[in-house]
């Protein structure tokens, strides 16, 4: 096996694991990096992670405490067939490709998915007049297992959905997963194989950019040396590229909310119905998602790129969604919303899929416009990347022998393979039977195999994402201090120290003592 | 998994109502009887506001007002009563599905892994929760850390000597929400901004006069369609009608919907918009054998009331065991 990559946090609170800290560049070793990846999101971890499979020095980083956690954690958590994508893109030819990797590559890599398939029903003439037109598409793009069906047809497979159906077309290979732990495996693997990850760092400066080593300076005033930088840091690309004078693009971040349904809906609807795109709208979607709800959304709503609200929820919004959603599904009315979100999309006005190899000065590229299908196409963008560095940037890429390309069975997440169901295990470690999220029936010992697992999570935000635990029924109401009590017992971290998100977001008022 | 072990009546929770429960059917002599309680100690929500010196005592009997007492003072009198019978008591226990026909409980603890339990009877006395932003469907913004619910504001204030914020502001009118303000200012907070969606508060005069010897919360309600919570990292404020509120802290009140989730995971009937469980005559569910009893059954209850309704919900049940 190659030696492992470490991880650091910049967070230089005295209470944090010192193992941990980012405190020199040195710690990052003396040699530059063949590779720094800026933006720890689905793209980049899916790059480190390929990159892992040569013998190359990675670096990965990301200005947020945990990887995936700015817009890779807000979508739909579908994977595209690619079906309905706008024929002879790179975007329409990565979807597609990846699309058919995904079952092994979940298989591999431990993260939940199936394959659900997805109904697209037309509810009025209008609709019904472009449904060939889908149809068409699909098969041009390549999506030839597509099936038109008839009302009736549709409405034997999903009987409950509205009874003004006119026409239906079945997609049967477009899936659903996880997103979260699609970046976390990605990630993980990296870091076995070698690659370092720094988290907590926003890059502020580039230095030599001219030269074959450039620096990269980081907000703590940290230097480090690389010989190729790629930016994939999402809505922060824009910022990044000007300090390496790249091409000029555009991005308008582009909001989509989403209401989030309790799970004794899901039984109702078993695949993702889809609206039919017309001149105006895309319209509003019902998905089942792999965690067992049912969520509708999404909405889009444009910002400009400093507009702090793109996170945000709107009860207007949100309203005008749960109606536009009842139209595929009436009976949504009548189904508790346990909570909302928005995610954003990284729109970049100039197209998407945003590539620039060699952008401002040789040895950099940037990657942008990687809109809500890149949870679905990261992988293939990320060998797409790769070849591009090969050819247009000279990286020299011969496979290691040692690396591994997968995780162990022990990775699935524990709600998804319930590890209080195996009593031997129990016996050996009882605290996989304290549950102590509730709604989703999370143990004390997922928490804990968690908190020890290679990527150190030390905020509840990414402890939920890879747990479930906070995400049920009652937001947190049951096992939020319980979630933070397990952390600060078991990473000696004080109570009033454990954040949501890292640095600054205390659970606790720092102004405020024991009283 | 391990065969299954049978009992007379399984009770689900151990808080005021099921304790009730427990000890109004042992007293009647039904021998076999365990109660079976998720968290680590019996006595439910009073549990949490622990007893202190010049602390705030709150009303056991919200809807109703009564004597001000200690929650903790009031859960270890319910935990005497309960040890004073032979039911037995399983702690950190979760109950993960319910087969309703069979009366089958399907359990796991650290002590026994999963396990199947079984019942002539159950008793479902699961409580309520307060329902989340989305529930309310009023609330939107950002997504700040420092927001938190009744309990969590508990878990750190009482539970842990922490508090959590300086200047606080509480969505929800009722009785809870003025008591948190209460015990905020008892902590060393300064005043809470309480705001809801209605024109006065939900909680009575009585009680708001009685909470004045704390803090002198400020309402804020008339005509709010939506507000809005503000704050990149942590809470700073809520904009309504344009206006923001500043804050270090919100508090989330009130508005309790009972924790039937389980009942319907066994299709037993539940109104799916309150989630109150549909209960017929001597608090019987829509499977026979299947009862429920306290904040389960809808409604905002005080834990004193729940206490007696949980032994009026035994007088069901042993009825029900007399006729079968």
């Amino acid at each position: 096996m190659s030696c492992p990559g470490k991880l650091f946090y910049n967070w230089s609170d005295k209470d944090f694991d010192e193992s941990l800290k980012f405190i020199d560049t040195e710690q990052l070793g003396n040699d530059p990096y063949d590779v720094t990846i800026i933006g720890a999101g689905v793209v980049g971890c899916a790059l480190a992670y390929k990159l892992s499979l040569h013998k190359l020095r990675v670096l990965l980083l990301d200005k947020n405490y945990d990887v995936g956690e700015a817009t890779s954690k807000g979508n739909s958590a579908i994977i595209h067939t690619g079906f309905d994508a706008a024929v002879g893109t790179l975007e329409s030819e990565l979807v597609t490709k990846a699309s058919r990797g995904w079952p092994e590559l979940a298989k591999k890599l431990k993260i939940p998915y199936e394959e659900c398939g997805a109904l697209l029903i037309a509810i009025n003439d209008e609709q019904n007049s472009h449904l060939d037109n889908v149809y068409e598409k699909a098969l041009k793009n390549g999506v030839t297992d597509v099936q038109l069906l008839s009302a009736e047809q549709a409405l034997e497979l999903e009987p409950q959905i509205t009874k003004n159906v006119l026409r239906g077309i079945l997609i049967p290979r477009e899936s659903i997963a996880d997103p979260f732990s699609t970046s976390i495996a990605f990630a993980e693997v990296a870091l076995t194989n070698g690659v370092n990850i720094l988290l907590g760092t926003e890059i502020i400066g580039v230095e030599n950019a001219n030269d074959k080593i450039k620096t990269l300076v980081t907000g703590c005033g940290k230097r480090i040396d690389t010989e190729i930088i790629i930016n994939v840091a999402g809505l922060g690309s824009r910022k990044l590229a000007d300090l390496y004078e790249g091409e000029s693009f555009d991005i308008n971040p582009r909001r989509g909310q989403f209401l989030i349904f309790d799970k004794y809906s899901r039984s109702a609807i078993n695949r993702i119905l889809l609206p039919i795109p017309t001149a105006n709208t895309k319209g509003v979607l019902v998905i089942p998602t792999i965690f067992g709800n049912l969520i509708a959304g999404p909405t889009a709503e444009d910002f400009t790129i400093n507009d702090n609200a793109v996170a945000d929820t709107t009860v207007e919004q949100l309203q005008a969604l749960l109606n536009g959603a009842s139209k595929l599904y009436p009976g949504l009315y009548e189904q508790p919303v346990i909570s909302t979100f928005s995610g954003v999309r990284c729109n970049c006005s100039q197209g998407s899929y945003w590539i620039r190899c060699n952008d401002g000065h040789q040895g950099i590229i940037t990657v942008s416009g990687i809109r809500s299908t890149g949870f679905t196409s990261s992988p293939a963008l990320a060998e797409y990347l790769i070849s591009e560095l090969h050819e247009k940037l000279g990286l020299n890429l011969e496979a290691n022998p040692e690396a591994i390309d997968s995780r162990s069975e022990s990775s699935w997440p524990g709600w998804w393979k319930r590890p209080y169901s195996n009593n031997e295990l129990v016996k050996e470690f009882p605290e996989y039977g304290r549950v102590v999220c509730y709604c989703e029936q999370i143990s004390h010992g997922e928490i804990i195999q968690q908190l020890d697992s290679p990527l150190k999570p030390r905020t509840l935000d990414a402890l939920k994402r890879r747990t479930r635990a906070q995400m049920g029924r009652c937001q947190g109401f049951d096992c939020m201090v319980n979630v933070a009590e397990i952390v600060s017992n078991h990473c000696n971290i004080p109570l009033n120290k454990i954040t949501k998100r890292g640095p600054g977001s205390e659970i606790i008022s720092t102004n405020t003592l024991q009283y | 998994m391990n065969s299954t072990k049978h009992f007379n009546i399984l009770i689900i929770g151990a808080g005021p109502a099921g304790i009730g429960a427990a000890v109004a059917l042992s007293k009647r002599g039904i021998k076999s009887i365990a109660i079976i309680e998720r968290s680590d100690k019996v006595g439910g929500i009073p549990s949490f506001y622990k007893k202190k010196k010049g602390g705030v005592r709150t009303f056991i009997r919200w809807s109703r007002g009564g004597i001000p007492v200690f929650g903790e003072d009031y859960a270890q009198w319910l935990e005497k009563q309960l040890l004073k019978t032979k039911v037995q008591i399983e702690l950190q226990t979760q109950v993960l599905n319910i087969d309703a026909k069979k009366k089958i409980l399907t359990l796991v603890s650290p002590k026994e892994g999963e396990v199947n339990y079984s019942a002539d009877a159950i008793v479902m006395a699961c409580g309520s929760r307060e329902e989340t932003l989305a529930e309310r469907g009023w609330l939107g913004g950002s997504r700040p850390v420092r927001v938190f619910f009744t309990k969590q504001l508990l878990c750190l204030l009482d539970g842990n000597h922490l508090l959590p914020m300086n200047n606080p502001l509480i969505i929800g009118s009722d009785l809870i929400g003025y008591a948190a303000a209460a015990k905020l200012k008892a902590a060393g907070a300064s005043n809470a901004v309480i705001v809801d969606n209605r024109s006065g508060p939900k909680c009575g005069f009585f009680e708001r006069l009685y909470f004045r010897l704390w803090s002198n919360p400020k309402y804020q309600g008339l005509s709010i369609k939506s507000i809005e919570i503000t704050g990149n990292k942590t809470a700073s404020g809520v904009k309504l009608n344009g206006k923001n509120i500043p804050c270090d802290g919100i508090v989330i009140c009130g508005e309790l919907i009972p924790n039937s989730e389980l009942a319907l995971n066994g299709n037993i009937k539940v109104e799916l918009h309150s989630r109150k469980p549909v209960v017929a005559e001597d608090y019987q569910l829509s499977e026979p054998g299947w009862f429920a009893a306290g904040n389960m059954l809808g409604g905002f209850h005080g834990a004193e009331w729940c206490y007696f309704n949980g032994r009026r919900v035994a007088r069901g049940v042993v009825n029900y065991l007399s006729q079968t």
